[in-house]
């Protein structure tokens, strides 16, 4: 019982520092949410921004890009973030739910590109690869081998089954899973190319898109295909470990692990910072960060951060972004991508 | 009158009032020489002590959850009203203002007038507020005090009120949990009803091929997935027995070992050392199983000549096995020191050996317990993505071999949750569905748990 | 086994009860030492696992407190700074002017840019807080020892590799000479990694440090641990002590054991939707966080508070009752006390788990990129194991290390934690 006093003056504390988390302060920092595969080049630009204005530095959350979509979408006010990073295009169900909940007018920005490679262990031989041979490797049914345009469950075990020039070895690909936009894009970007190189299945996209797009988007479920975490360290490890099994994963990972790893050509192309920003390599998708007009103006520093993220010295070719991994846009779509962010012109959907 | 200050203030006049209160009683019991005191001094001080702070903060807690909104409201329909603003969204934005001005943060563009209005009319009725509710909460405080300070007597029943104080904070702590569970199947049930309208239930439940292959946008054509939650299910028990499997055996043995064997510095230092094993942040336990014994298995499964995937459940459920250990070993190991030293030597002088005893005797004796710590651990190894997701994969193959990939629950609802696609598309309904659906399969496991031990628990004394 | 050994003794009986014991002796001892023995090999398999682990990240991340340093000789030209506002001027074209000099063969731009690149941009801000304090500094000139960019720190440390060809490694042919020059004329030094300690998050990973991270953890535990051991521990008493033992019960008891059993991350909708929707408070604040983690941790501790109030034997009950105590007496006074331990072991696991979970905070705004460290509970904040998954994550090769140090970081304070315990444990601990 004596300890009454004790427990008194310890509620005394507690109650004092919760009550302080409740005071009324307004929000004084850019709230940014969305993609993991946009975050690493965001925080990039909130950390040199905070670190160069007056400003406090941007909080970014990684919730995916559908998670972000929904927070960003729940309406304009304080609780809700000022910034959507986005690995893929706001879709038009997004725009209306946004709509629906008060946040009409939406600023898109296209930051620049992600290279998709595929690459392999350094101690493995380098695969030059075409989007019609990864079709083959990887498709849950392709045209059946001996001919004629029947769909049979893929057959192929070796890359040399799929192409005689390929090595003889296990197929076996580490890539995310379908709810990741970098699947998207691979599947679009490779899959989809690969398939309309047969005939039977190019039909199918006149008289049937979606059968066309069942056939070409699934990727194989008996063990081919290995579904794996988005950790790309990881999956470099992985591929070290393993070096039969090929990744998918991000540019700025092989960037950085060069020495361990390397990428197959796609198209005989390989991966290259230039050949990625030229467009030669085919096989990159577009990010995007959104941005709530709104905001602008009521919390503080939305427009001095735009600024900062479509200067040179952050997006341009020689800029801090690039050094991080992010293909920078042609010249021309970057001006113009500038000049809208300045303007604030208000994205809409087709 | 700042909150905090406020606070403060109310428990020190309290524990005031709870030294008066003993005072108090001390004399009574000193005068009263022939009518003794019905309780212990200190019941009257606590009691006193609660007359006084518990009214007051009462008053504080609703003061100040009501006029925060109250003041603000008042401050900002002017503004509202001067700017034509009707949308709560836009008001919302503005009283951000206001409160960035209030707060002295910095303001991004020039300061309106109005709202400079707005903030310096909600500064003054803020100050009126807070000395309102000073001086109310601190009367209600003396006043409460000063009741029953009067009110102390030999005949009071200090105790029974005292207690019954109590036992309504420990009834209110004990519902919580069941407010946590309702909470649980709201929060995932609606969200669930959502993915049932598209997905239809029989084919989520009795499906056997999980791949959620569709369109992460609605405006693609695309594949339809197949939402059939039984590889899943299959998966997640698979994996789970596994680490059943290396965690209860070890586990319970080293608790044996500590509790029966060891000496007290052997166990003082091993047990905390084990305690660390749960721990260690999931994700090294991901990377090591991962990158050292998913490579392992695989070369001795090539060695013996079995086909390993470089993915398989077994390296997650023996790395899983690993973390829960202590979840086994140190609650058991408490529950089977708890069991009297009376039945142990009764045991010994019988003529039993010491591990005689403990399979017969204290193992019984302790059985619920040990079962409580392997329901903890089982439990632990269900929720648990990191490891899973990083060792065994993610894709759901119908499968009770260890060899091959797999996946949980949790991994299929963590990474739903956050993937790249829409949010309201079935891809991340299924996720609260699985949750509905993983809550509900638990249950009736724990049903059938609490069944097991009350049908062979031992009860001594 | 009963049935099976009185049978013997019936064999037996002529023998005498003695010569069957004494029979029976060897194998029993055997079996005894058997059990001891597996007993220890328990407890020796799970170390070696610790061991292994901590063995694994010690190794990889030792390196991490030790940074690169490269001396610089600054010339606080007079001319770059604004008397008035010392803030807005050039720093990064002191660092530059003076790391160029030391490299008067990088002629032409690329060369030049190479050079730059050898130090960290966090030198630009040294100088800038350096000025600020001592703004006498102006127009001196100093050797000064600045950051050395995360790059140059790896390749120092040999974690790029020299023998592999320039165009596979992040470090250039000449950067690489650059860097030996430096060494070979004493401007290149390895000092304890400070700023791993005290700074924030950051994607530079010679600025990157966990002091945001530890403060979050720190607060958002505060939060946990005030709110989940009481009401974990009073609920238990009130079930097993009070409660009337019926279907009611029952139920409550099955629930529990069941919320135990729930993913993380539906704790984090849970939260998300009751103190970010309904009570309003802010998002990627420890307080929620710390909230959040009590929802999920009270099942832990509920479950093993009654546990060990089950295990304090009933005749300490009925013993004290049966001298006059009340209820809430004995329980306050006898049974409680006794069943500390467990109840201890329970918040440690319980906090243990509550310090390594990163999945519930993701609902609620606590999985982000935070530079500012918390002050206080209502700061947006991160944790160490968050801290832990994202710099898994980043591509950059100096932040493997980083993670390493920073999961040795976490399970320091985890055995904080767990001594400061462990020592009440063994206070209240007992044996009848």
């Amino acid at each position: 019982m004596k300890k009454f006093v004790h427990i008194m003056t310890a509620t005394a504390l507690l109650a004092g520092t919760a009550a302080s988390a409740h005071a009324a302060d307004g929000r004084d920092y850019i709230s940014i949410v969305g993609s993991s595969t946009v975050s690493p080049f965001a925080t990039v630009v909130a950390e040199q921004f905070g670190k160069s204005s007056k400003f406090k530095t941007p909080k970014i959350e990684i919730t995916g890009t559908g998670g972000g979509m929904k927070l960003f979408c729940a309406g304009d006010g304080v609780d809700t973030p000022d910034i959507a990073n986005a690995s893929r295009q706001i879709s038009k169900s997004e725009v209306a739910t946004c709509a629906q909940n008060g946040v009409s007018q939406i600023v898109e920005i296209k930051i620049g590109y992600d290279g998709i490679v595929l690459a392999n262990s350094k101690k493995a031989e380098h695969l030059q690869l075409g989007r019609k041979d990864l079709f083959l490797a990887l498709a849950k049914e392709v045209p059946s081998p001996a001919g004629g345009d029947q769909l049979v469950a893929n057959p192929y075990k070796t890359w040399h089954d799929v192409n005689p020039k390929l090595p003889a070895e296990k197929i076996e690909v580490l890539g995310p899973s379908p709810v990741s936009g970098t699947r998207d894009a691979f599947v679009e970007l490779i899959m989809d190319h690969g398939c309309s190189a047969f005939p039977s299945i190019k039909a199918l996209q006149s008289t049937d898109e979606k059968k066309f797009k069942a056939v070409c988007q699934s990727l194989r479920e008996d063990g081919a295909y290995v579904e794996v975490v988005e950790n790309y360290n990881l999956i470099v490890q992985k591929l070290e470990a393993n070096p039969k099994s090929l990744g998918i994963f991000g540019f700025s990972y092989l960037d950085q692990n060069a020495d361990k790893i390397q990428a197959s050509t796609i198209e005989g192309v390989q991966p290259e910072f230039k050949s990625i920003a030229d467009g030669t390599y085919p096989v990159s998708r577009p990010l995007f960060i959104y941005v709530k007009k709104d905001h602008v103006g009521k919390i503080p520093g939305i427009a001095e951060f735009l600024a900062e993220l479509t200067s040179d010295r952050a997006w341009g070719e020689q800029g801090y972004l690039a050094d991080k991994g992010l293909i920078p846009m042609p010249r021309d779509e970057q001006k113009a991508m500038a000049a809208n962010a300045k303007a604030l012109n208000v994205y809409l959907n087709k | 009158m700042s909150l905090p200050l406020l606070v403060t203030l109310i428990l020190l006049l309290s524990s005031l009032t709870y030294w008066l209160g003993c005072r108090r009683a001390f004399m009574l019991a000193r005068q009263s020489l022939s009518g003794k005191l019905h309780s212990r001094p200190y019941y009257y001080g606590v009691l006193a002590g609660l007359w006084c702070g518990l009214p007051s903060l009462a008053v504080v807690v609703v003061w100040h959850l009501a006029a925060e909104p109250l003041l603000i409201r008042m401050a900002m329909d002017g503004v509202a009203a001067a700017k034509g603003i009707s949308s709560p969204d836009q008001a919302n934005l503005l009283v951000n203002d206001l409160r960035n001005l209030v707060a002295g943060t910095m303001m991004a563009h020039k300061v309106d007038p109005l709202i400079q209005a707005a903030a310096d009319q909600y500064l003054g009725m803020r100050r009126i507020s807070d000395l309102a509710l000073a001086t109310v909460a601190l009367s209600t405080a003396l006043a409460g005090a000063c009741l029953l300070l009067k009110r102390i007597r030999p005949t009071l029943r200090a105790r029974n009120q005292v207690e019954r104080v109590i036992k309504v904070v420990l009834t209110l702590c004990s519902t919580l949990a069941v407010f946590i569970t309702i909470g649980i199947v709201l929060s995932v049930l609606l969200e669930s009803i959502r993915f049932f309208q598209q997905v239809s239930p029989t084919d989520f439940l009795f499906g056997f091929k999980w791949s959620p292959q569709m369109a992460i946008r609605a405006d693609q054509t695309g594949s339809s997935g197949s939402f059939g939650a039984i590889p899943v299910l299959v998966g997640t028990f698979l994996i789970s027995g596994i680490a059943m499997v290396i965690a209860v055996p070890l586990g319970l043995m080293s608790a044996i070992y500590l509790s029966e064997y060891a000496g007290a510095r052997f166990r003082a230092a091993v047990k905390p050392l084990l305690e660390i094993l749960a721990g260690v942040p999931t994700v090294v336990y991901g990377f090591f199983a991962a990158l050292v014994v998913a490579p392992a298995i695989k070369d001795l499964g090539a060695m013996v000549g079995l086909p390993v995937a470089s993915e398989s459940a077994l390296a997650a459920g023996l790395v899983m096995g690993i973390m829960i250990i202590p979840f086994v070993s140190s609650l058991s190991d408490d529950v089977i020191n708890a069991v009297p030293q009376s039945l142990r030597d009764g045991s010994y002088g019988l003529g039993a050996t010491k591990s005689e005893t403990i399979k017969l005797v204290i193992l019984p004796a302790a059985l619920p317990g040990i079962v409580g710590s392997i329901l903890l651990a089982v439990s632990r190894a269900i929720g648990e993505t990191m490891i899973v997701v990083m060792a065994a994969g993610m894709a759901a193959n119908l499968t009770f071999n260890p060899f091959k990939a797999a996946t949980t629950v949790t991994v299929q609802i963590v990474t739903l949750l956050v993937g790249d696609q829409e949010f309201d598309s079935p891809k991340t309904l299924a996720a609260f569905a699985l949750g509905l659906l993983l809550f509900i399969v638990t249950l009736a496991l724990n049903v059938i748990a609490l069944y097991v031990v009350r049908k062979y628990r031992e009860e001594y004394e | 086994m009963n049935e099976e050994k009185s049978g013997q003794m019936n064999e037996l009986g002529d023998m005498g009860a003695m010569a069957w014991v004494n029979a029976g002796l060897t194998a029993r001892y055997r079996r005894e030492r058997r059990f001891k023995f597996f007993g220890l090999a328990a407890i020796a398999a799970s170390l070696m696992f610790l061991v292994l682990l901590l063995g694994a990240i010690a190794i990889k991340g030792y390196t991490a407190f030790r940074q690169t340093q490269i001396l610089l000789d600054i010339h606080f030209a007079p001319a770059v700074f604004d008397v008035h506002n010392l803030a807005s001027a050039n720093y990064a074209a002191l660092v530059r002017d003076a790391t160029l000099s030391l490299f008067p063969q990088a002629m032409d731009r690329q060369d030049r840019r190479a050079a730059i690149k050898l130090v960290s941009i966090g030198a630009a801000y040294q100088l800038q807080e350096m000025v600020t304090r001592k703004p006498e500094l102006i127009g001196a000139t100093k050797p000064i020892w600045v950051l050395a960019a995360g790059e140059v720190d790896m390749f120092v440390k040999g974690h790029i590799s020299r023998d592999v060809t320039e165009n596979e490694r992040r470090i250039s042919d000449k950067q690489a000479t650059w860097i030996d020059q430096l060494a070979a004329s004493g401007r290149l030094r390895q000092t304890f990694n400070a700023t791993f300690f005290q700074a924030g998050d950051s994607r530079e990973s010679e600025l990157a440090g966990i002091r945001g991270a530890v403060m979050g953890s720190f607060f958002t535990l505060a939060v946990t641990l005030a709110f989940s051991f009481p009401i974990g521990v009073a609920a238990a008493v009130y079930l097993e002590e009070f409660a009337p033992k019926n279907r009611w019960a029952d139920l409550i008891e099955v629930n529990i054991n069941n919320l135990a059993a729930v993913p993380s991350i539906v704790f984090g909708l849970l939260g998300l939707a009751v103190f970010l929707n309904c009570m309003n408070l802010p998002r990627s604040a420890s307080l929620v966080g710390g909230l959040v983690l009590t929802l999920m941790t009270l099942p832990t501790i509920i479950i093993a508070s009654r546990a060990s109030l089950r295990s304090v034997p009933s005749s300490i009950r009925e013993a004290a009752l049966g001298i006059g105590a009340s209820q809430m007496q004995t329980v306050v006074h006898h049974v409680l006390p006794l069943s500390m331990p467990g109840m201890m072991t329970g918040a440690i696991i319980g906090m243990a788990r509550a310090l390594g979970e990163t999945a519930p905070l993701l609902m609620i705004g606590m999985v982000a990129f935070i530079v500012d460290v918390p002050r206080g509970f209502s700061d947006p904040a991160t944790v160490l194991p968050v801290q832990i998954y994202l710099w898994a994550n980043n591509p950059e090769r100096a932040f493997v290390e980083r993670t390493a140090a920073a999961i040795m970081v976490l399970l320091l304070l985890l055995l904080a934690i767990n001594a400061s315990a462990v020592l009440l444990r063994n206070k209240f601990e007992r044996r009848w």
